[in-house]
């Protein structure tokens, strides 16, 4: 089993941020950005959006490739980069993907 | 054809978002909705990679199997041998003058 790589454990944090504070950010989102609500309503509530930390925005995650870690190059249906798709693709390791020749 | 006055159609569009409960907003202002709408993106976004398995974390839940990890032991073993060759992690200044880079600059 190769160790995880740094940025996938970033990654997998900034997921996770996302998730528990999803809920608080919609709503602060919500007041934010309504337009009939008083400017100081809204202004408090972009404050408070700012407060939120950088692993809680949900433009922080990236896929990366589960095996080597690459962000570039990614095969999102499988979490793989291309070079590691196309190892597994050839030794026969991913369901229903063969290599296509005519 | 004839012309219908705007106020007439705008009263005609008023009872239709009442009969048919939708918002109305002539003037397009901008009520935040879209993000109450937009479905949650956290419970997707958390499976995405495939589930690893954490040997320190089977250990810990484990205390009485007593399993070894490897790794972990090869580890300590390498930082012991350093530190018999005089190559380990330098000592940490205990008060704020004492730090090695500070003494250097005298």
């Amino acid at each position: 089993m190769p160790p995880l790589k740094i940025r996938v454990t970033r990654d997998i944090k900034a997921r996770h941020g996302v998730l528990q504070n999803e809920i608080a950010r919609r709503a602060y989102l919500y007041v934010a950005r309504n337009q009939a609500l008083p400017p100081q309503i809204r202004h408090q509530a972009q404050l408070q959006l700012n407060t939120f930390g950088r692993y809680t925005r949900p433009t922080t995650v990236k896929n990366r490739c589960a095996d080597s870690g690459r962000g570039r190059g990614i095969l999102s249906e499988f979490a793989l980069c291309r070079f590691q798709f196309r190892l597994r693709a050839l030794a026969g390791e991913i369901p229903g993907v063969k290599k296509a020749s005519w | 054809m004839s012309s219908v006055l705007p106020s007439r159609l705008a009263k005609l569009n008023q009872l239709r978002c009442s009969i048919f409960q939708t918002v109305y907003n002539p003037t397009g202002i901008r009520t935040g909705a879209k993000y109450l709408r937009a479905r949650l993106r956290g419970p997707s976004m958390v499976k995405y990679y495939p589930p690893v398995l954490d040997f320190a974390k089977v250990m810990r839940q484990y205390p009485d199997l007593e399993l070894v990890d490897e790794d972990e032991e090869q580890r300590l073993q390498d930082v012991e041998d350093k530190k018999k060759r005089g190559k380990g992690a330098p000592k940490k200044a205990k008060t704020k003058g004492e730090g090695r880079r500070q003494q250097r600059r005298k």
